[in-house]
């Protein structure tokens, strides 16, 4: 795994960028491949979820091999959670990343025996899961009472939109965004919000879809994603067009230093980037001081 | 938390002040009556639904007063035409 910093410096930036205005344009008006109109692009999205929410926990599995869940351990380790926090994960649907994060608290909390207020700071532990999508949040909450978290009333689910959130200015010690920043129409607008509702000294982590340059694996993995993706998709869900979508949304999405450049754009300081399997993925990450 | 149970819900102390209206960025008042969240700032309400609240834009229904007509609109915010359902 390679880490890479992008250092923000006053009036100037070390890296080169691509037009940022044509790249901001482009994702707005491209739902994969296709052009179409921004106002269109939410619908359009919002009916592949709709579609893929009750087979997308097996759907990922499948695709990734299993490897998603170890993705989201390492999103979830870099975000060290703890007790009594104000997490907000957005486009969380399905709740697998809500669900490690409490997880990882109620551990850190059985290891702090000796700690008499860890009831209290339990209590005030609250992940909220933020979805545009509401059948995805349905599952996230099925899913939730079948690993026993239904009730702590440490989980918030809330139907909203990453590009106008319903929460409170400096209100959230963490917040991330899992496989979800490559379908919203504005990036900037989605980092903006990111940006507002953080406290001082609160982390944005982004785990998505990322951009492979190494040759060879490279077309090992277009080969992957264009032919065998969409199959799978049509034998498991019965619904090519939707994992066809998935696979163009990826390409379309802007590659790993542009994306981190944005992420300054929006004031985060720290910003940084790590690839996994030679960027199938990549987490960024930035700090709001 | 939310909790709900037979359409009546309770909205925690620490849920309410962190919510507030995805528009106008401004708090929202709960009416447990109607299991509605209202935005004063813009009076537009937002429904709870199986104890999720439904704070899209495009989820806010303008609230109705004496003085305005019933069928008049916002065009600057994102409010629906018809009553969303989330069951079919």
């Amino acid at each position: 795994m390679s880490v890479r910093m992008v250092a923000r410096r006053l009036g100037s930036k070390l890296l080169p960028r691509f037009a940022p205005a044509a790249t901001l344009h482009s994702h707005a008006t491209s739902f994969g491949f296709k052009e179409v109109n921004e106002e269109e692009k939410s619908q359009l999205v919002g009916n592949v979820f709709t579609k893929v929410a009750s087979n997308y926990d097996i759907m990922n599995d499948l695709m990734s091999g299993g490897l998603h869940r170890l993705w989201k351990d390492r999103l979830v380790s870099k975000l060290s959670p703890f007790p009594g926090m104000k997490h907000l994960d957005v486009a969380g649907g399905t709740g697998d990343v809500a669900f490690r994060i409490l997880e990882t608290i109620n551990s850190v909390n059985r290891r702090a025996k000796e700690d008499t207020r860890e009831d209290d700071l339990q209590e005030e532990t609250q992940i909220y899961v933020c979805d545009i999508n509401p059948n995805m949040l349905n599952v996230g909450k099925k899913r939730a009472q079948e690993r026993g978290l239904g009730d702590l009333g440490s989980l918030v689910w809330v139907e909203g939109d990453a590009e106008k959130l319903t929460f409170k200015d400096d209100s959230m010690d963490g917040y991330t965004i899992a496989f979800g920043i490559r379908n919203v129409t504005h990036i900037g607008k989605v980092l903006a919000e990111a940006y507002r509702v953080l406290k001082k000294g609160g982390r944005f982590l982004c785990l998505e879809l990322s951009h492979v340059d190494t040759p060879v694996f490279k077309q090992l993995y277009d080969y992957y994603s264009f032919s065998v993706i969409p199959v799978v998709g049509e034998l498991v869900a019965g619904d090519r067009d939707s994992y066809q979508y998935l696979v163009e949304s990826v390409r379309r999405f802007p590659p790993q230093e542009v994306f981190a450049s944005m992420i300054a754009d929006a004031g985060f300081q720290k910003v940084e980037y790590e690839n996994l399997v030679g960027g199938v993925v990549a987490i960024h990450s930035g700090l709001k001081i | 938390m939310v909790r709900g149970s037979r359409g009546v819900f309770e909205i925690s102390k620490t849920l309410s002040e962190i919510l507030v209206c995805p528009l106008s960025k401004q708090p929202l008042r709960v009416c447990e009556k109607s299991n509605y969240l209202i935005s004063d700032a813009i009076g537009v309400s937002f429904p709870i639904v199986d104890g999720i609240p439904c704070l899209v834009p495009r989820d806010g229904e303008i609230i109705e007063t004496e003085d305005t007509p019933s069928d008049s609109k916002v065009d600057s915010f994102d409010t629906k035409k018809d009553h969303k359902t989330t069951q079919d």
